[in-house]
C-alpha cells in the first residue's frame, strides 16, 4: 500500500483461532505515534522502564510500544509470555524498577507459580501492570491493581487507570459488539480492511473506543489451531 | 553497502566488503581498533581496570601484533566478578550513562540466569547489524521475497533483519503448537528463507504436516535455506530435515561479539570481520594454535561502542581458518566444536555431551534428545545423565535400561540415568536450547 514491502504477515486472534494479519510500514509507523501519546498517559516517559512480554506473531501489536518508549525517552525490555520465560520476567521485575509492564498472561503467571514467586510481590512496586483477561482476574485476586491491557483483534487496547476500561486508538480504530463479542473495523487505511471483524474478546462496550473486558473475557479456542 | 542493491543473480550482496584482500582486512580491523580501544578504556570501568593491571594503555597498541602481545584478556568470569562484588548490573562494560539507553534485553541464560545487555538504538535503524543483509543474500533470499521467522522474541525484533533486507517477516510462534500455523503459511505465503531451526521445532513442524495432512516436500518446497541455531540438531532432526529436500545453514554467534553463518559450500561459518576480530588460542594458555585447529574463541569487537568486549575469552571451542572460502569470500570460517569445560573424565576418558547425544536419542522414548551430563567435578568415577522423556510411568524401568545400554554400547561406560519428562529440561531451555551440563 506505501510501495515497501509489507512489514510483517502477523498475527491475531479473532475467536476461532490465530489469523494472518498483513502489516504494512506506513501503519505501523502511524501507530507509533498514537503509542506514544497512550504511553505518555500512563507516564512512560524519559527515564521510565517498560517491559513488554508478549510472543513473535504478536510482534506487529508491541512494536509500536516498544519504538513508542523509546520515542518517550524511556527503555523497554522484552520477554517472552510463556510459562518457560517467566524467570526473565521476575529478573527484570526485580532488577530494573520497571515503571510498566505490558502483556502479563496466565502463562507467565503460571510460570511464576512454578517457580515458587508470589507475584503479588513481584509486581507490587510497579505502577502499570498491563494484563491480559485471565491473569487480570488473578493479580486482581492476588491484591495488585492491574491495568486491562487486550489484543482486541489487531487492536491493542489499554486502561488508562487501573480498573478502568481497556481503549483503543480512537483514531485507528472503532468497535462495536454482537453480543457481547467485540467487533473491530479500521479508521485508516491498512494493508488489510477490517469492518466488524470478530475478536476473540467479549466484553461490555462503553463507548465506541472502550470497552471492560468479562470475567474471563477471551474467548477460548484449541491451541495451535487455525 | 552503499548504491544500489545488486542484480538478483550477483553471487554477493557486497561484493567490495565481502571479498576484500587479507591485508585490506588487517589495515581496516587496525583502525577500527584504533577508535574502539580508547573509547572502551574511557568509559568501560572493566576494560580500563584490566588494562591498567596489565600496564598497557591503548596508546600502546600501534599494530595488530601489538595488539596480539599486550592486550589483556576478559572472560565471562571477570564481567560476573565486577558484576556482583561492586553491584554494577552492566558487569563493567556499560561506556554510556544510563540516561542514553533506548533498550535493555538479556542473554539466553542457558549456562546460568540470564544477564543484561544495554543497548542504544537509534530509531530508524534498530540493532540489526548491516553485514546480516550480506549473510541472507548469500544463503539465497531476495528483496521483496518472505522470510518465515520462527523465534522467541527475548533477543529482541529478529525480524528486523528481514525489514532492512527488503523482504518481509512471517511470524510463528516458537512453540510446537504454532506448527501447523507455520505449514499453512508456509503454502501461502511461500517463504525462500527460515530462521530458525532447533531439533525439538524440527520435530513438532513434522508432527504438524502428519497431523495436518501435510506433504512436507511441499511445505518446504519454496525455501531456498533453513538456517539452524542454538545448538546442533540431534542426527534424527538432520535426517528429517535432509528429507525436507531444503538446504540447511548453521548460524551461530562469534563470542558474543558477532554472528556467523554458512555458505552454500556448508564448509564453516563466515563471520564479517569488519565488526569481529576473532582470535584462536589455546584454551590454557594465550598462545595461538594454528589455522584450521581447535582453540578457545577469543572476539573483540570493532563497532560496539555501548558495551564494548575486548579480547573476550568466550569458552566456545571452534576451529577457525584465515583461508579464503570456495565460494570466494574471504572473511575468516569457524566451526563450533563445543565449550570449554563441557568434558567430563570417566575412567580415564573425556566424555563430552555431542558423544552422549546419538545414545540418547535412539531410545524412542527420548527422541528428542533432551539430556543433561551432571558434572560434579571434572573427573568423576561413574557417568551420570539426566535424561528427558515422553513415555508413561510405568515404562521407566526400561526405557531407563535401554538408554544406559545405548550409551554403554557407544562410549564403553555404563551410565547412571536419572529420568525426568521432557518438558522438565525444556523449561530450563531458552527455549533454542538446554544447558547440556549441569552441576547437579
Amino acid at each position: 500500500m506505501d510501495g515497501r514491502p509489507l512489514w510483517a504477515i502477523a498475527a491475531y486472534d479473532d475467536g476461532s483461532g490465530r489469523v494472518p494479519w498483513p502489516v504494512s510500514h506506513t501503519e505501523i509507523e502511524r501507530t507509533m505515534g498514537g503509542a506514544c501519546s497512550t504511553l505518555a498517559g500512563l507516564g512512560v516517559r524519559a527515564g521510565a522502564r517498560a517491559l513488554c512480554c508478549s510472543v513473535l506473531s504478536e510482534s506487529a501489536h508491541f512494536w509500536p510500544l516498544m519504538i513508542g518508549t523509546m520515542i518517550n525517552g524511556g527503555v523497554f525490555s522484552l520477554a517472552d509470555a510463556t510459562v518457560g520465560d517467566a524467570l526473565r520476567v521476575a529478573m527484570f521485575a526485580r532488577s530494573l524498577q520497571l515503571h510498566a509492564v505490558f502483556g502479563v498472561n496466565e502463562a507467565i503467571l503460571d510460570g511464576l507459580d512454578d517457580l515458587g514467586i508470589a507475584y503479588a510481590d513481584l509486581f507490587a512496586g510497579i505502577d502499570v501492570v498491563g494484563a491480559h483477561p485471565g491473569a487480570y482476574e488473578r493479580l486482581l485476586a492476588a491484591g495488585l491493581m492491574p491495568h486491562w491491557f487486550v489484543l482486541c483483534g489487531p487492536a491493542v487496547a489499554i486502561a488508562t487507570e487501573p480498573g478502568g476500561p481497556a481503549r483503543v486508538d480512537p483514531t485507528e480504530w472503532t468497535l462495536a459488539s454482537d453480543g457481547d463479542r467485540i467487533l473491530v473495523s479500521n479508521l485508516q487505511p491498512r494493508a488489510q480492511e477490517f469492518v466488524r471483524a470478530p475478536t476473540c474478546i467479549r466484553g461490555r462496550l462503553v463507548d465506541a473506543s472502550g470497552f471492560v473486558p468479562n470475567p474471563g473475557g477471551a474467548v477460548p479456542y484449541p491451541t495451535g489451531e487455525m | 553497502m552503499t548504491g544500489t542493491r545488486p542484480a538478483p543473480g550477483a553471487r554477493f550482496f557486497d561484493e567490495a566488503a565481502e571479498t576484500r584482500s587479507r591485508a585490506d582486512i588487517e589495515t581496516m580491523q587496525l583502525e577500527r581498533l584504533a577508535r574502539i580501544l580508547p573509547h572502551a578504556y574511557e568509559h568501560s570501568p572493566l576494560v580500563r581496570s584490566a588494562w591498567d593491571a596489565a600496564a598497557v594503555h591503548p596508546r600502546d597498541i600501534s599494530s595488530l601484533d601489538d595488539f596480539y602481545e599486550r592486550a589483556p584478556f576478559i572472560d565471562k568470569t571477570t564481567i560476573e566478578h565486577w558484576r556482583t562484588d561492586r553491584r554494577d548490573p552492566w558487569g563493567g562494560l556499560l561506556c554510556l550513562g544510563e540516561s542514553e539507553l533506548t533498550t535493555i534485553l538479556s542473554s539466553s541464560g542457558t549456562t546460568g540466569a540470564p544477564t543484561l545487555s544495554p543497548q542504544r538504538w537509534a530509531p530508524s535503524d534498530g540493532p540489526v547489524p548491516a553485514g546480516l543483509s550480506r549473510d541472507l543474500w548469500m544463503m539465497g533470499l531476495r528483496p521483496g521475497e518472505f522470510m518465515m521467522m520462527v523465534i522467541f522474541t527475548f533477543r529482541g525484533p529478529a525480524f528486523g533483519m528481514a525489514q532492512q533486507f527488503g523482504a518481509t517477516p512471517v511470524l510463528v510462534d516458537y512453540d510446537a503448537d504454532d506448527m501447523l500455523r507455520f505449514c499453512e503459511l508456509s503454502l501461502r505465503y511461500r517463504p525462500t528463507c527460515l530462521y530458525n531451526l532447533s531439533s525439538v521445532i524440527v520435530l513438532a513442524m513434522a508432527d504438524a504436516c502428519e497431523r495436518g495432512g501435510y506433504d512436507p516436500t511441499d511445505v518446504f518446497a519454496s525455501y531456498r535455506a533453513l538456517v539452524q541455531a542454538g545448538e546442533p540438531l540431534s542426527a534424527k532432526a538432520r535426517a528429517v530435515v535432509a528429507s525436507w529436500g531444503a538446504p540447511m545453514f548453521e548460524h551461530t554467534n562469534v563470542g558474543d561479539v558477532g554472528t556467523a553463518f554458512q555458505c552454500p559450500e556448508h564448509d564453516g561459518l563466515h563471520y564479517w570481520e569488519d565488526d569481529t576480530l576473532a582470535e584462536n588460542l589455546d584454551p590454557s594458555s594465550t598462545a595461538p594454535v594454528a589455522d584450521d585447529e581447535r582453540g578457545e574463541l577469543v572476539a573483540t569487537t570493532l563497532v560496539n561502542g555501548t558495551t564494548p568486549l575486548i579480547r573476550y575469552r568466550s569458552d566456545d571451542i571452534v576451529r577457525l581458518t584465515r583461508t579464503p572460502c570456495a565460494c570466494g569470500r574471504t572473511h575468516s570460517r569457524i566451526w563450533p566444536v563445543g565449550r570449554k569445560g563441557d568434558g567430563v573424565v570417566v575412567d580415564g576418558r573425556t566424555i563430552l555431551p555431542i558423544d552422549v547425544w546419538p545414545a540418547v536419542e535412539e531410545v524412542d522414548a527420548c527422541d528428542l534428545g533432551l539430556f543433561q551430563v551432571i558434572r560434579e567435578a571434572p573427573t568423576m568415577d561413574r557417568l551420570r545423565l539426566r535424561v528427558g522423556h515422553h513415555a508413561s510411568d510405568m515404562h521407566l524401568a526400561g526405557i531407563r535400561d535401554a538408554v544406559a545400554g545405548a550409551v554403554e554400547a557407544r562410549l564403553g561406560v555404563v551410565p547412571e540415568v536419572e529420568l525426568v519428562p521432557d518438558a522438565e529440561l525444556l523449561r530450563l531451555g531458552p527455549p533454542h536450547k538446554i544447558p547440556r551440563v549441569a552441576a547437579r
